[in-house]
């Protein structure tokens, strides 16, 4: 790739993604929903548990990642579906708009909308698990979101993109996303619950190296693959 | 491939050739929606595809716009394989189709200047404001510039999707029934612009039920019947409704 080709995918990145913010935030009754869904299912799993505050401070972030992966299910799917309204998708291939940019410029309005769950999820579950908002892990956890959304993000928009143009998209998505986010979500589970729970033996530096590798792993996998599934089909 | 199926060979493929398909044919499931068409068009020619509905026109069109694989056969678009050089053939050819391939979530200049940024940042010259402001007015938008798209009707959605094919630096402008949902107003419109992408030596092929902006717009005409071509021919020449069955079903009559 020569450096005005991939100066070209970048400027279509960009102008994909201003697109891609500008139909959310157009749509951002949406994103509440998303967000409420989120606050909803933190809530569920706090009355599930009782009123045991240990057993709910020891499952805090499993339930947060949890809230987190149902509300981004449910976020791509409606997302991909302003794509197929009147084949808007297919225009932008007739562009030609290239495959890698449409999937990053979708990676990354996805993962600034997940960003947006973090301000009011994570201290919803504090305050629900935890009975306080601790200052103290915010920094962590502000970066442990954003690794969250990134992990997310990519492997959501390229099955969404996969399953977007099935009529039985609302099953198969979870059942081809879920399976391959296990090690993002195994690493946001640890990382999260020692941000809630305190860290005392020093563990978080190799959970989040994980997820930086799986990260990086996906992003770049992804926006490879995602070419052959916009072509999948035609 | 049915055996019926089966038609005269295509002409000889030329460097001059537009597109050039031969027994080009894609099926969905058992059904052939198109079988065994044999196409030429040659650089700059205004061709019509005439055919009731389900003969196989917008197969055809989506399979030329690199849409759809063919199931079988030969074909080139603009010198290049839609299946193996899709992008190639996608930088050559503009569609208009049924389908608007517009968000409803963005008004009429957002879309153009979404439109103008992709083609810069595949080298086309920048396109200002003003400039996509005269855009919108050349098709009768200017009014309603800042309008979701959502909030148009399907003919003012026809117009945007049109202006599509004029900023955008393809040889070939493929359009799928293009004065279907559009008022007298908007069909001499679309007719007018059929006339300037032609006059700017670029390759158009329509598929339309009407017959007399066909014979009027078109020097040649193809008619399709259960995805086989019934016809080929000048357009000036297409027979009449009587003649063969293939047109009287394309009108409805």
């Amino acid at each position: 790739m020569t450096l005005r080709t991939a100066g070209g995918i970048l400027a279509q990145v960009l102008a994909l993604a201003a697109k891609d913010l500008r139909l959310e935030w157009r749509n951002r009754s949406r994103i509440v929903a998303v967000v409420l869904f989120g606050v909803l299912v933190l809530l569920l799993f706090s009355l599930a548990v009782g009123p045991d505050s240990r057993a709910l401070v020891e499952a805090s972030g499993g339930f947060l990642v949890i809230a987190l992966l149902l509300s981004t299910t449910l976020g791509l799917q409606e997302s991909f579906r302003l794509e197929h309204a009147d084949g808007a998708l297919e225009g932008l291939r007739l562009l030609p708009a290239s495959g890698a940019a449409i999937f990053y410029a979708k990676a990354i309005s996805v993962a600034l909308t997940l960003l947006l769950l973090g301000p009011v999820l994570a201290p919803v579950a504090m305050i629900l698990y935890i009975g306080e908002v601790a200052l103290g892990g915010l920094a962590q956890l502000i970066g442990l979101w954003l690794l969250a959304a990134l992990g997310l993000a990519a492997p959501g928009v390229l099955y969404a993109g996969m399953t977007s143009r099935l009529r039985s998209q609302d099953v198969l998505l979870p059942l081809l996303l879920y399976p391959l986010e296990v090690p993002v979500l195994l690493s946001l589970v640890k990382a999260f619950g020692l941000v809630l729970r305190g860290d005392p033996m020093e563990q978080m530096g190799s959970w989040v190296t994980i997820l930086l590798v799986f990260v990086g792993v996906y992003w770049l996998l992804c926006g490879i693959l995602f070419e052959y599934v916009l072509e999948e089909g035609t | 491939m049915p055996a019926a199926a089966a038609s005269a060979r295509a002409e000889a493929r030329e460097p001059t050739d537009a597109i050039w398909c031969e027994g080009v044919g894609r099926r969905f499931g058992r059904r052939w929606a198109l079988a065994h068409v044999d196409l030429r068009v040659r650089t700059g020619e205004t061709t019509v595809i005439v055919g009731a509905n389900g003969s196989g026109k917008t197969t055809l069109l989506r399979i030329l716009a690199a849409l759809c694989h063919p199931s079988c056969g030969r074909i080139e678009v603009a010198g290049h394989h839609p299946v193996t050089q899709r992008t190639r053939v996608r930088r050559q050819v503009s569609l208009i189709s049924h389908q608007s391939f517009l968000y409803g979530g963005l008004d009429a200049f957002e879309t153009v200047a979404l439109w103008t940024r992709l083609l810069e940042a595949q080298g086309e010259p920048p396109v200002g404001r003003q400039r996509i402001a005269e855009l919108l007015d050349s098709v009768g938008l200017g009014h309603v510039a800042g309008v979701p798209v959502r909030d148009f009707s399907q003919g003012m959605r026809k117009r945007l999707s049109l202006l599509r094919a004029a900023i955008e630096p393809s040889r070939i402008v493929l359009l799928d029934e293009p004065f279907a949902a559009l008022d007298p107003p908007g069909q001499q419109l679309i007719s007018e612009w059929i006339g300037v992408f032609g006059r700017a030596g670029r390759t158009v092929v329509f598929a339309s039920h009407a017959l007399a902006a066909a014979r009027q717009l078109a020097t040649r005409a193809v008619v399709l019947q259960s995805g086989q071509v019934a016809w080929s021919g000048p357009a000036a020449a297409m027979p009449e409704l009587g003649q063969l069955p293939a047109l009287r079903a394309a009108e409805g009559r």
